[in-house]
């Protein structure tokens, strides 16, 4: 990896930002099928 | 509580006591099986050491080895046993939580100090590079460390004693609590190797008091929960 | 929804200056981070490793409240809350241990020496794993909830010994330890630059808010799990 020079530690940065967002995606859509879920049972 | 209370609940400590030491010595199937044990894991390791000569930090560790082994094959007995005869609850009916508790503390006191007194004895005749220069730190150690076992593995006991997969479920559990005890034990052991003054092992010693009696405490309060049905 | 935002933007913020800010030897500008000599690019850790750390101990310690309060009350939810809340704990563990085996190869050299404060973590991965085995071999529901809030109690009051006492007595590699030269503080050495140190509680802050936010939604799936259950039983 030594051709990316100084790049390195960015490319590293996104990876991280965008594992990290994936995640938050994934567990704000739980949220909101619970929250679908829970409506539907006081209904 | 008055002394009337207290004499009669002292009673039932006795009588639970008794009752455990009574019917293992009946029987002395589980009295043998541990001897067995003992003298079994021992041989293991003097075989697999054959003639190397093993630094004594190797040699201590060893010998709690053994000893974790050893507690953990005998000292569940009190509780299994009960499970397995059919007498659990009864003896729910017939005395109170703390009497059977620490009725039973004391039956793994006086197994858990007798097996260890064994072990040791074994150790130090048949493990040659096992040399006790400081015999003083080395039988606190032994006595610290044996109340130790004896105060954690009897409260994991009797949560096991409840489950289903008893006999593997029981060192799971109870190292994690033992661990350190054990890397305490250990150390000192060592050091009473390599003859360290009883002042040098002083924190160690600390350390081990403080860990009964948090662990004796902790096992009173939570056992009437374990053990009511 | 304010939680979710907040963690949302705290969290991103903290990767990108956690892991993007330049190290200078003089940090002239608010943005670049100090070298600190023996660590330089790899103190970048510090921002995920201690979090995690933190966090499963945190865990432990919430499943642990939750299991008091189980005994005391009976309620099925609070040890549904104390499982969730250990399930957590469990993933952060094996993170932080994940994290602490990754920084001591590069600064250490190996992987694993079981060091006090490396021991320690590893026994809380222990103790979560002896807490699932001991759920998963108990069928009666009542009984489950009780044994599983004795042994977390149990187990809580062991790990202080381990984590505030051993590393005291015993010398170890991590700070703090007996042989650190720089004394025998709290975990953390505030060795840090002033503008690492935000990062570095914003770090904890975001950490702590993604716990209580994944807390909640294992405890909700729980409930609804709970109910339709309920629904069912005939």
């Amino acid at each position: 990896m030594e051709f990316l020079g100084h790049y390195q530690l960015y490319i590293v940065m996104l990876i991280v930002v965008a594992i990290w967002l994936g995640i938050y995606w994934y567990l704000f859509r739980l949220d909101r099928r619970l929250r679908a879920l829970e409506r539907k049972q006081q209904g | 509580m008055r002394s009337g209370d207290m004499k009669r609940w002292l009673l039932s400590v006795r009588g639970i006591f008794l009752k455990d030491v009574r019917s293992e010595l009946r029987t002395r199937y589980a009295v043998s099986a541990l001897v067995m044990f003992v003298i079994t894991t021992i041989a293991i390791i003097l075989f697999s050491l054959a003639h190397e000569a093993a630094p004594p930090e190797v040699l201590s560790g060893m010998l709690w080895v053994v000893i974790f082994f050893g507690a953990m094959s005998g000292l569940s007995r009190t509780f299994v046993m009960e499970e397995e005869r059919g007498t659990a609850m009864t003896l729910q009916l017939l005395a109170p939580p703390s009497a059977v508790y620490f009725g039973k503390l004391l039956f793994n006191v006086v197994l858990v100090v007798a097996l260890n007194a064994f072990t040791v004895i074994l150790y130090l005749l048949l493990v040659a590079g096992f040399v006790v220069r400081s015999a003083d730190v080395f039988a606190l150690t032994m006595l610290l460390g044996s109340l130790g076992f004896a105060s954690a593995a009897t409260i994991i006991a009797a949560i096991i004693a409840r489950a289903n997969t008893k006999g593997t479920l029981y060192p799971v559990l109870s190292f994690p609590i033992l661990l350190p005890l054990l890397v305490v034990v250990i150390d000192a052991t060592r050091s009473a190797t390599e003859g360290a003054p009883l002042a040098e092992a002083g924190g160690a010693f600390q350390f081990l008091i403080s860990y009964i009696v948090v662990l004796t405490t902790l096992s009173y309060l939570l056992f009437e929960y374990i053990w009511k049905d | 929804m304010a939680l979710r935002v907040t963690l949302g933007i705290l969290l991103t913020l903290v990767i990108c200056a956690g892991i993007g800010f330049p190290l200078s030897q003089n940090p002239q500008h608010w943005y670049e981070l100090p070298v600190i000599p023996g660590l330089e690019e790899k103190a970048r850790l510090i921002f995920f490793h201690v979090p995690t750390a933190w966090l499963s101990v945190v865990a432990f310690l919430t499943g642990m409240v939750f299991s008091i309060r189980y005994l005391r009350k009976r309620d099925p939810l609070d040890d549904l809350r104390s499982s969730a809340a250990a399930g957590l704990g469990l993933m952060f563990c094996i993170l932080a241990t994940l994290t602490g085996a990754i920084w001591a190869k590069f600064n250490w050299g190996s992987f694993w020496n079981w060091d006090p404060r490396e021991t320690s973590i590893f026994v809380l991965l222990l103790i979560y794993g002896a807490y699932f085995s001991l759920r998963s071999a108990v069928e009666n529901q009542e009984k489950r909830s009780t044994l599983s809030a004795a042994y977390s109690i149990i187990a809580a009051i062991t790990v202080p010994f381990f984590i505030f006492v051993l590393p005291r007595i015993t010398s170890g590699l991590h700070p703090g330890s007996k042989g650190d030269p720089d004394g025998t503080g709290p975990v953390l050495q505030f060795t840090m630059s002033p503008n690492m140190r935000v990062i570095f509680f914003a770090s904890l802050a975001a950490f702590t808010l993604l716990f209580i936010w994944m807390f909640q939604l294992r405890v909700r799936t729980g409930k609804l799990e709970m109910e339709r259950e309920l629904q069912q039983a005939p």
